[in-house]
């Protein structure tokens, strides 16, 4: 009896908690509604500002779900008259969001006859000469499959993958370097390699999505993504690694019953099927014509991701149930919400008055710009969802690349898209976070001692890259 | 004394340590042993919630099965591997099950199943973990740490009833040959005198809480027992008493701590003092 009043006791206070923060949220709306409009901003902007900031509460604290508040977003501007309702569902015709659909639904074909697996299996069995090249081999694997599909998935791939390695060697949870390192490998690989193309985290279609709806369009292929993004992968990927071998130095030397362990599984996983070959053709096929003929002048990315997953349909690797199983519609949603806000932002100015407001003291020195949006970007992302954190500052940083020079806006967009990538601090940062901590091989503590010596290090490499390698070399 | 002890082990946190003193414990007071092994749910849940948005429903029961099956292996193959190990060379018998759960919950429904004389556990604040159960079980609780002393630091005071600790702690000191050393701390920030019931009084000047508190030392020297009174913040005097002693162990009560510094709100006396402290922790509740 105490037990069920004790339990009904606390998901009451959970549920007024969250109606708390909703009603937080409209309060802070409201007051911008009504306060009077500052200097050099419209009516508008200002609305807009506040339904920047309800959506910042909404994302961070998540009272409802995070596709919930995109649609909020959506419905709001109308409401409020500072956007008419086609302009603003007009955003559902970019055709980042059918790249996404089609790159999900390929995704889950790959799922469904367990070629992930595979692909991640015959990588590691390359990485088994010592325990140290073998944490490598963990993270490297955990980076080249978040190319080809979501992080998140691949953390998931991933986490019964290493632990039933572990439980074979017998490393005991928690009180293991190796195993602390092994579970650290697959959070932070799948974070890194989310960043390397446009399939790996929604925030990366996202940021094109936004870039391309600009009153002067900024179309970026698959392949410029991966040419801005790789470097910071190729350079992150090692130094984190490294970070991880100095934060907790490696204990055992053997590894046969980890090579052990691979083969069987290897052995278990048989032969490759007929349909597991045509899923790999295609996911082959649409890379390339991803990578070539992914320009406005050729197919653009979404005509290529949906003609891939007609093809699944079509030799049967996939149905309709599947789809409905495997692509998370939310997403979708929560991209809707996103991009409307970036695209209000921008054209009733609220992001222009914002930088002006924000840098008037710290002046306009743009690697002093560079270095805080990265600093914030970092922050952001470590506690709340990526996606949200680079909805919020994406169309801060398009306006500071107006305001500010020698910073273009995709400079702006691909410093503030790859810095999300680093959510390395906590288990609520990323989803992957929280499924390799569910493990139990290691505490929040050396996730936040690792992670935060790892973010500062990214914090440096992303800097060094956008001075040295975008504006230098790219003059992006 | 300890016929049957209770060991929980939390999937998110797992210590050696306390296997180890349990097997310990065990041969010492022929005790039987019951392992539970905690699948943790609230780690489940912040997973699923987590992921939420980003996943499917059908994706996020895939890895949250797959999580519990490796948990199980987790189990099955380190901790109760570990267990043999520890209690088979001591020809100890113990009984282990996988339980699904949370941690406070799971414990509270075991011992409502069985008599336990003891639960045997580790600790981590970091944890997702409920801790509620410190207050809330009549049960002794061990908290093992890895440090190692080489004697028992038995706290009594103005806030507590004072009628078992000082039972207990003879006990084990006799049983287990080590050393003890007891406090009784007149807690100034608190100024109330726990009665035997373990009702609260009124606010007491402070010399009315020496003057019990003299009178509880005495009592205890006449015994034999090396007894210090000493006034201050029961948690700061027993941290400090704790560096100086470097005890295997320190005994606490039902401490009843509710004002801290300038008469502010104070709660969760047990939890802090877990947290704080790197030796080994017994609440005789």
């Amino acid at each position: 009896m105490n037990k069920n009043n004790n339990s009904n006791g606390k998901f009451k206070v959970a549920k007024y908690s969250n109606i708390i923060f909703i009603i937080i949220a409209f309060l802070i709306l409201i007051f911008f509604y009504f306060i009077p409009t500052p200097d050099g901003l419209t009516h508008d902007g200002k609305v807009m500002i506040g339904i920047l900031l309800m959506a910042a509460i909404l994302w961070i604290i998540e009272p409802i779900p995070l596709a919930v508040t995109g649609l909020l977003i959506m419905i709001i501007q109308p409401i409020m008259h500072v956007i008419p309702p086609n302009e603003v569902f007009a955003s559902f015709g970019s055709q980042a969001i059918f790249f996404l659909v089609g790159a999900f639904i390929i995704a889950g074909a790959i799922e469904k006859h367990g070629l992930h697996r595979r692909i991640a299996l015959r990588f590691l069995s390359h990485f088994e000469k010592t325990p140290r090249i073998f944490t490598f081999g963990i993270m490297s694997s955990c980076a080249f499959l978040s190319f080809a599909m979501p992080a998140h998935g691949v953390a998931a791939l991933f986490l019964p993958i290493v632990v039933s390695i572990l439980i074979a060697m017998k490393i005991t949870p928690r009180q293991s370097n190796f195993g602390k390192v092994s579970m650290l490998c697959v959070a932070y690989g799948c974070s890194i390699g989310s960043m390397g193309t446009l399939i790996g985290g929604a925030r990366n279609p996202l940021t094109i999505g936004l870039l391309s709806d600009l009153t002067v369009p900024i179309n970026v292929t698959f392949f410029d993504w991966m040419i801005y993004s790789m470097p910071v992968v190729f350079i992150s990927l090692p130094l984190v690694w490294i970070i991880l071998q100095f934060s907790f130095p490696i204990e055992i030397n053997d590894i046969s019953e980890a090579k052990k362990e691979i083969k069987n599984q290897v052995i278990k996983a048989g032969k490759m099927s007929k349909k597991e070959t045509i899923v790999l053709t295609v996911l082959i096929i649409t890379i390339l014509l991803w990578i070539f003929f992914s320009s406005y002048t050729y197919f653009g990315l979404a005509v290529i991701a949906i003609l891939g997953s007609i093809f699944l349909f079509i030799t049967k690797t996939i149905n309709w149930n599947d789809v409905e199983k495997r692509v998370p519609w939310g997403i979708i949603l929560l991209y809707g919400g996103a991009i409307t806000l970036g695209i209000g932002i921008q054209k009733t100015g609220a992001g222009n008055w914002i930088v002006n407001a924000l840098f008037h003291t710290v002046g306009i020195n743009p690697y002093l710009v560079v270095i805080v949006i990265i600093i914030l970007t970092v922050l952001l992302t470590n506690i709340m969802s990526n996606i949200g954190a680079v909805a919020i500052l994406l169309p801060i940083g398009i306006a500071i690349s107006s305001e500010i020079p020698g910073i273009s806006p995709l400079l702006a967009a691909m410093i503030i898209a790859l810095s999300a990538g680093f959510a390395f601090m906590l288990v609520i940062a990323t989803p992957g976070n929280a499924i390799t901590y569910s493990s139990g091989y290691f505490s929040t503590k050396d996730l936040f001692k690792a992670g935060s010596i790892a973010n500062i290090a990214c914090i440096l490499v992303i800097f060094a890259i956008a001075i040295v390698y975008w504006i230098g070399y790219l003059h992006i | 004394m300890f016929k049957n002890i209770l060991v929980p082990i939390s999937s998110e946190y797992y210590s050696k340590e306390v296997l180890e003193k349990t097997a310990f414990l065990a041969e010492k007071f022929k005790s039987r042993i019951n392992l539970i092994y905690i699948i943790e749910e609230k780690v489940l849940n912040q997973t699923d919630k987590l992921s939420n948005g980003y996943r499917t429903p059908d994706e996020i029961a895939e890895t949250k099965k797959d999580i519990i099956r490796e948990q199980k292996l987790a189990a099955d193959n380190i901790v109760f591997e570990d267990a043999k190990f520890f209690f088979k060379k001591r020809n100890i018998t113990f009984k282990e099950k996988i339980c699904e759960g949370e941690f406070s919950n799971v414990i509270k429904k075991e011992t409502k199943r069985k008599d336990y004389n003891l639960i045997l556990m580790g600790f981590e604040k970091e944890c997702f973990l409920n801790y509620r159960l410190f207050n809330d079980i009549d049960i002794p609780i061990w908290i093992q740490t890895k440090n190692e002393g080489k004697s028992i630091l038995s706290v009594c005071s103005n806030l507590a009833p004072n009628q078992k600790v000082p039972e207990v702690s003879i006990q084990l000191s006799n049983l287990l040959g080590w050393d003890l050393n007891m406090l009784y701390i007149v807690d100034i920030e608190d100024s109330v005198q726990v009665d035997k019931n373990g009702k609260r009084s009124d606010k007491k000047p402070e010399r009315d809480l020496l003057f019990n508190g003299q009178k509880f030392v005495d009592d205890m020297e006449n015994k034999g027992i090396n007894i210090k009174l000493v006034k201050g913040s029961l948690e700061k005097v027993t941290l400090k008493a704790a560096e100086e002693i470097n005890p295997n162990l320190i005994i606490l009560g039902r401490e009843q701590k509710k004002k801290g510094i300038l008469g502010l709100p104070f709660r969760h006396l047990k939890r802090k003092l877990a947290e704080k402290c790197k030796y080994s922790l017994l609440f005789v509740n």
